[in-house]
């Protein structure tokens, strides 16, 4: 009778499994999804400048700058927005770490090329005013550490004051294991 | 074990199954429903979003335009003195490319329609090669054009042909080349291009519109003199916005 003693109640199972880490994973999910909305916000209303802060990287060709230009902010907002609410906690939070590692590439190949521009992250064009200088370190160290973010939410994914756990599914790993384990218990029955 | 303990956890089983199928098709409808969102929001910001970068068509003619003495060029209707927009540019400078792309255009018709006197202040920023020369060779040979029309067309000329900020470009052969697709006919263009005439006289312009604009950057945009914000120099609506608004 594993089953059983697995399995008394569905909807108690669904329950994140350690209340402290689940609210790790609230803070790590807010702390993304903000920096992720006010990024979106300040450069989607300007779409000629985010296009050129792609430029100024000189990684990508024209058309696809263009393109990433005007995609980027709209993407950040999407991702930043179910991060916030915690609806497909998981896959908003791959959405942000892609998101990451694709700036951190970027940063660190600006900084490799000697190229001296502002990130962008936040808006502008991507130049730096007379007599400033790169800030290559902290805006990879925050990419970095968004990235961490992100990694945890992915790992746990199940976290309080979410629309996933309020809807019942907390993450699908989680879900897809239970499936795994009725299987199984089918086969013994 | 006994019939009914395993009647008991048969249905049991059941009712969890039962369960957890309840919750798949939630799951199932509440993908469904955030997709639609997600693709109506997403939808919704990027037909926003391409508004506010969408430019402007030249409408109808041009403002008069006319070389100033000091190098700069101005272009309005007659009579046309406020609201003033100075536009500080480098030839060399990607963004000022990307600036000229955008709302160049709104400028044009704004100055066009007599809501604007537009000055062009070309300068160099650059201090290292090659955008340094580069920029020098540009700017030096558009001041070897005399007539306003033709200098408005040179410079978006230049604009469109601008080389990467890591080769050397804005050849002597080119600017000349240039210059008669745009239609220039100053006499002795050629010659002033080839000899670089007004470098000296561009560099001391330079100089001194950096230090007494307090110029940080190009293009830096000024609407009666204050600074326009790159969020509204860069999308024309909100240019168009806040000269008209300037202009009242």
């Amino acid at each position: 009778m594993v089953q059983l003693a697995s399995g008394t109640s569905v909807s108690e199972r669904l329950q994140p499994a350690k209340p402290a880490l689940s609210w790790v994973t609230t803070a790590a999910r807010v702390v993304l999804a903000g920096v992720l909305i006010v990024a979106g916000a300040l450069k989607i209303g300007a779409p000629a400048l985010s296009v050129q802060a792609v430029r100024a990287y000189q990684l990508l060709p024209d058309s696809v700058a263009q393109v990433v230009g005007y995609g980027l902010p709209v993407l950040e907002i999407i991702t930043g927005l179910l991060l916030l609410v915690g609806l497909f906690t998981r896959a908003a939070a791959v959405a942000g770490g892609v998101l990451m590692v694709a700036f951190v590439i970027g940063i660190a190949s600006a900084w490799a090329r000697g190229l001296r521009i502002d990130c962008g992250c936040f808006g502008g064009d991507g130049t730096l005013a007379a007599g400033q200088d790169p800030n290559y370190f902290w805006e990879l160290l925050r990419d970095f550490g968004l990235l961490v973010c992100a990694a945890w939410v992915v790992v746990r994914p199940a976290s309080r004051f979410s629309l996933d756990s309020a809807l019942g599914f907390t993450g699908e790993r989680e879900t897809t294991d239970e499936d795994g384990s009725d299987d199984g218990e089918d086969d013994g029955a | 074990m006994s019939k009914r303990t395993s009647e008991a956890a048969r249905a049991r089983i059941a009712a969890q199954r039962e369960a957890l199928r309840k919750q798949e098709q939630r799951k199932r409808i509440t993908m469904i429903v955030t997709i639609a969102v997600v693709v109506v929001i997403a939808a919704a910001f990027a037909a926003w979003s391409m508004r506010q970068g969408a430019s402007e068509k030249v409408a109808g003619g041009l403002a008069p335009v006319t070389v100033q003495e000091d190098g700069t060029v101005v272009m309005a209707k007659s009579g046309v003195t406020a609201p003033v927009v100075d536009v500080f540019e480098d030839f060399q400078c990607p963004a000022c490319k990307q600036f000229e792309e955008t709302s160049g255009s709104t400028l044009k018709n704004l100055a066009a329609e007599g809501k604007a006197k537009v000055v062009y202040h070309p300068i160099t920023i650059f201090g290292q090669e090659p955008t340094k020369g580069n920029s020098l060779r540009a700017a030096s040979a558009a001041r070897c054009v005399t007539d306003g029309q033709q200098w408005l067309a040179y410079h978006d000329k230049l604009y469109k042909n601008q080389p990467s900020e890591t080769v050397t470009g804005f050849t002597i052969d080119e600017l000349i080349k240039w210059g008669k697709e745009a239609g220039v006919t100053a006499t002795d263009f050629d010659n002033c291009v080839r000899e670089q005439r007004n470098v000296a006289a561009h560099q001391q312009f330079s100089e001194k519109t950096m230090s007494t604009q307090k110029l940080t950057g190009t293009p830096t945009v000024k609407l009666n003199g204050k600074d326009l914000d790159t969020n509204v120099a860069f999308v024309p609506n909100s240019l168009r916005d806040a000269v008209e608004s300037a202009g009242k």
